[in-house]
């Protein structure tokens, strides 16, 4: 658990940087459906349609945004998500 | 000389107005901060947007019409001109900058046989072509201080309407964006920008030294002739859709900035003009006082010069 494979989030809007740091995985909503995006994915450049980006962290937390349209762009273990609008909704405990 | 009072009442006035003018300039410094941070905060926005823009250059053979000239005939062609003035006066020359610089673009247009359409935002240059009847093809005005994505969004969406349309139905073929760049706070430049088509700076694909981009990145697909394309991406839904939806994205966020920037100028020029403004009603004030002090001392004087002539009147009656 404690050298878990970890990718860089970086998510900003379009008038201000939402979130950034480090997580294990990442759901993001594709425009064909939901997208899981793991670790050492392949680069990758998608387009998200509105809907709900939930981010795990290493230490199990959930955090979740609500964000409109945009697109995900993977290169190197760095994940960036550039959406419209975004923002922070709801911050429950992976535990619980 | 001018009366004692009418110099009292136009110092009065004076103070006010100075204190108007500091007042504006101390909102307009305290804007500036805002104004970046706001700037400041698109930024990662904007970078991602331009190293999506750039992975899609550097890994396909983007085929898009944002992306080249249209060939549309000779001769009379229709471009675009987005002019970007401020909501309010006060800004000493900032909307009058703007304004010479379109003309003078508009001007160069013309005489290439081209044939430009004026887009305006902000109220000032809205309100100056309007007082001269002159064809504007969509203005847009509010919120020239603190712009939202809001109107980046409806002005692009519309400039981007007028870019895809063919040209038989008024589409222009260029785009040029006229805004005000802030280079510190004494410095702001008027800069003609060429948003449309898209000029990407590519990374440089120089085979000679065998380094590009994708073969850092993969060096096993460098060797492989036949794919131009370096599969190192993979793009969901499809690069067409892709490509769709990221562009105008880009064309997007490059207004947005051009818009903050010009923000910025413009209140950084609203605090220098404001600045300006203050100092000139004190320097008003001191010269009208100097005035006022010489009037009251010549009063003065003209009394006791009234006084003691009458004094050695009497006394020469009494001897």
């Amino acid at each position: 658990m404690a050298d878990k494979k970890v990718l860089q989030v970086n998510m900003v809007a379009a008038d201000h940087p939402v979130w950034s740091g480090t997580a294990t995985s990442v759901t993001i909503p594709g425009t064909e459906g939901q997208m899981g995006i793991l670790p050492d994915h392949e680069p990758l450049l998608s387009i998200i349609k509105g809907g709900t980006v939930s981010v795990v962290d290493p230490s199990g937390e959930r955090h979740s945004f609500e964000v409109a349209d945009g697109f995900i762009s993977f290169d190197s273990n760095k994940l960036t998500i550039a959406v419209e609008r975004g923002r922070d909704v709801v911050r429950t405990s992976g535990a619980d | 000389m001018a009366s004692q009072l009418a110099l009292k009442s136009r110092i009065n006035s004076t103070t006010s107005l100075g204190k108007i003018f500091n007042a504006q300039e101390m909102i307009a410094s305290s804007h500036i901060a805002k104004a970046r941070n706001v700037a400041l905060n698109a930024k990662p926005y904007t970078d991602a947007i331009f190293d999506a823009v750039q992975a899609l250059a550097a890994h396909t053979h983007i085929d898009h019409p944002i992306m080249k000239t249209h060939d549309r005939g000779d001769g009379h062609a229709r471009v675009a001109v987005l002019a970007l003035t401020a909501d309010r006066g006060m800004a000493g020359a900032y909307t009058s900058s703007i304004i010479r610089e379109t003309e003078g673009l508009l001007a160069h247009l013309d005489s290439e046989g081209k044939d430009p359409q004026l887009y305006v935002y902000g109220r000032r240059g809205v309100s100056y072509y309007k007082y001269r009847n002159r064809d504007v093809a969509g203005t847009w005005d509010g919120d020239s201080d603190h712009p939202g994505v809001e109107v980046a969004e409806s002005i692009s969406s519309a400039l981007m309407d007028a870019y895809m349309k063919p040209e038989d139905e008024h589409g222009v073929s260029e785009l040029y964006v006229v805004f005000t760049e802030f280079v510190n706070m004494v410095v702001q430049k008027v800069r003609v920008l060429r948003m449309l088509p898209v000029e990407l700076i590519r990374p440089a694909v120089d085979t000679s030294d065998g380094i590009t981009m994708a073969e850092l990145a993969e060096p096993d697909d460098a060797d492989d002739p036949a794919s131009e394309v370096s599969p190192l991406y993979s793009f969901e839904p499809s690069v067409d859709e892709v490509l769709d939806a990221i562009l105008p994205k880009y064309i997007q966020s490059r207004i947005h900035e051009c818009l903050l920037t010009a923000a910025a100028s413009e209140t950084a020029s609203r605090q220098n003009a404001m600045h300006t403004a203050t100092d000139n009603a004190n320097n008003l004030i001191d010269s009208l006082t100097r005035e006022l002090n010489a009037s009251r001392q010549a009063a003065i004087t003209q009394e006791l010069t009234e006084i003691i002539g009458s004094a050695d009147a009497l006394n020469k009656e009494e001897e």
